[in-house]
């Protein structure tokens, strides 16, 4: 079966990058077709980067990318009739309307005015954008303006969509509603590449995931593979007084509000959940989250960004 | 993409940035009016009317040159505000259709004061058959090098606030210094060789020629076509060169 995305080697040093630093280095990823794949990493990390190359927007320095088959450097008019994108930090033409901004969109790419009409009306159903349609861009919220934008990509007949941070600045309820838009779209057999650093929608909506860290991969493959990597695959929180140093053996401990957190191993897990029985005191015990991990590989949060001179995209 | 996708898009482009900012906006017009209409006004006031006929025939000129310098504004605010160019690359949407829909869009903004530049023209008696072929075949180039110079110019800008500074700028050398509201006579010898640098001398010669503002020979106006055809040419080849669609 033919990849959605296949890069190998892939290498990008911008031309203004005056300290010659890499954007991405050796990334060798691949994305299989109709699912989800996440795209995860601090910001600067080369998500972006990666993103725009493969959507046929930047040059890459070196190595090979090929979308659904064809190759980015020699077949970008046959790739480009098959992908749609949201740029991070892109904002529809702020002197249409809603319904204008998804239906010139796909009569953009020459779809017929008919089929155009039905998919905007669908898009926008879909996204809880219909009361807005004939509302202006520029009298909506970040929020609503984003999701405008989601709904244009989404209602597109593309077979590879690229999201980059579609969710960013988004209430709860509206990301929820894109997560629900972004999982019917996959049901159709389509790719979507998500970037975000919203690591509770990457991992609720991803079937894969790749974890980026300056211009390198770190790690891929499905959440639960991801959660097989980690040293500790448990975490235990502890509510109330419990001794400290009788933890210490059991994995990583740290110091919460209230109490003690604790990554440790499924069988250690147990153990500190039956001493924390005959102390009485309170305790909740899980799986890591994908935040979690990246702590755990990183070293750094996500929202911590890339410094500066190291910054890629 | 077909040609009749090709045309869908085209007109998708007009339609987003040409029509619909001036439904919403209908002042747009007005402003691609103010300035020929103020030059109009103070060559004919300072020449006591009688530059008024070059007043009109330069006031179609400047209107076409400023649908280039709205372009390259649009393109500037398009590619790095909104990202919207990001989103036509990653789009069936072709480097040249994307280019032509564009400058026909701001090609709308010109109607108006086209339309009264025109009626001016036929009111003042300028109006001939070849006289207004001459005008239509020379407006055209003017649009496209304008056009062209736009795209190359705005692949330089990394803020819209950078094409506010160049716009005054390529006003300043393409219309008021070349003789696009005065004949080319009106120049001391030295200046009347600068002028010869820019394609504007050439449109304005041209038409002028048209209407008999100066004088018309076959050979100068062979010439005249031939200077302002090379010169829109080369700024096409500049622009496929130097415009970025992808970046690098």
């Amino acid at each position: 079966m033919v990849a959605a995305i296949r890069a190998e080697h892939l290498r990008k040093v911008y031309p203004q990058s005056t300290a010659g630093v890499a954007a991405l280095e050796d990334l060798t990823l691949e994305v299989p077709t109709g699912r989800v794949y996440g795209l995860i990493g601090r910001n600067g990390a080369g998500k972006t980067t990666f993103v725009r190359i493969c959507g046929t927007q930047l040059k890459s320095t070196s190595g090979r990318v090929s979308i659904l088959g064809l190759e980015v450097d020699r077949e970008d008019r046959e790739i480009r009739s098959r992908i749609a994108c949201i740029p991070q930090e892109s904002r529809p033409l702020y002197f249409l309307n809603v319904e204008e901004v998804v239906l010139l969109y796909l009569t953009m790419r020459g779809m017929d005015r008919v089929e155009a009409r039905r998919r905007t009306r669908d898009a926008l159903a879909e996204l809880s954008l219909t009361e807005y349609a004939k509302r202006s861009v520029q009298r909506l919220s970040g929020g609503l303006r984003r999701r405008t934008l989601c709904a244009m990509v989404l209602a597109s007949d593309a077979d590879l969509l690229f999201l980059d941070e579609p969710t960013t600045g988004l209430d709860p309820i509206a990301r929820r509603e894109v997560w629900e838009a972004i999982r019917r779209t996959s049901r159709e057999q389509r790719t979507i590449v998500l970037t975000t650093h919203y690591l509770d929608e990457a991992e609720a909506l991803s079937t894969r995931l790749a974890l980026v860290e300056r211009g390198r991969l770190v790690l891929e493959g499905t959440p639960a593979d991801l959660r097989g990597r980690v040293r500790y695959p448990y975490r235990v929180t502890i509510q109330g007084s419990f001794p400290r140093e009788e933890l210490e053996g059991y994995g990583k401990v740290s110091e919460i509000e209230g109490g003690l957190l604790v990554f440790t191993r499924e069988a250690e897990a147990r153990e500190i959940a039956r001493k924390a029985l005959e102390l009485g005191v309170r305790l909740s015990l899980g799986p890591v989250s994908l935040e979690d991990i990246f702590l755990d590989i990183v070293g750094r949060s996500i929202e911590e960004d890339t410094p500066r001179e190291e910054a890629a995209g | 993409m077909t040609a009749r996708h090709r045309l869908r898009s085209l007109f998708t482009l007009v339609q987003l940035n040409g029509i619909i900012p001036i439904r919403s906006q209908p002042l747009y017009l007005v402003n691609l009016l103010a300035s020929p209409l103020s030059f109009l006004f103070f060559i004919t006031i300072v020449s006591r009317g009688a530059y008024l006929a070059y007043g009109i025939t330069g006031g179609m000129i400047l209107t076409m040159l400023s649908v280039g310098t709205g372009l390259q504004s649009d393109l500037t605010h398009y590619r790095h505000d909104l990202k919207f160019q990001d989103i036509v690359v990653a789009s069936p949407v072709e480097a040249p259709v994307y280019v032509a829909g564009m400058a026909l869009s701001e090609l709308v903004y010109s109607l108006p004061a086209l339309a009264v530049f025109v009626l001016m023209f036929i009111a003042e008696g300028l109006a001939t058959v070849s006289s207004a072929v001459v005008l239509a075949g020379t407006l055209v180039l003017v649009w496209a090098f304008a056009s062209a110079l736009a795209f190359t110019l705005a692949t330089y800008f990394q803020d819209v606030r950078e094409t506010f500074l160049f716009s005054p700028l390529i006003s300043l050398v393409l219309t008021v210094l070349p003789p696009v509201y005065y004949p080319l006579s009106a120049l001391p010898g030295w200046a009347q060789v600068i002028a010869h640098f820019s394609p504007t001398t050439y449109a304005a010669g041209l038409v002028q020629g048209s209407v008999g503002l100066a004088p018309f020979s076959v050979s100068a106006a062979l010439l005249d076509w031939g200077v302002l055809a090379a010169f829109t040419a080369g700024l096409f080849v500049l622009a496929a060169l130097k415009a970025r669609w992808k970046e690098p």
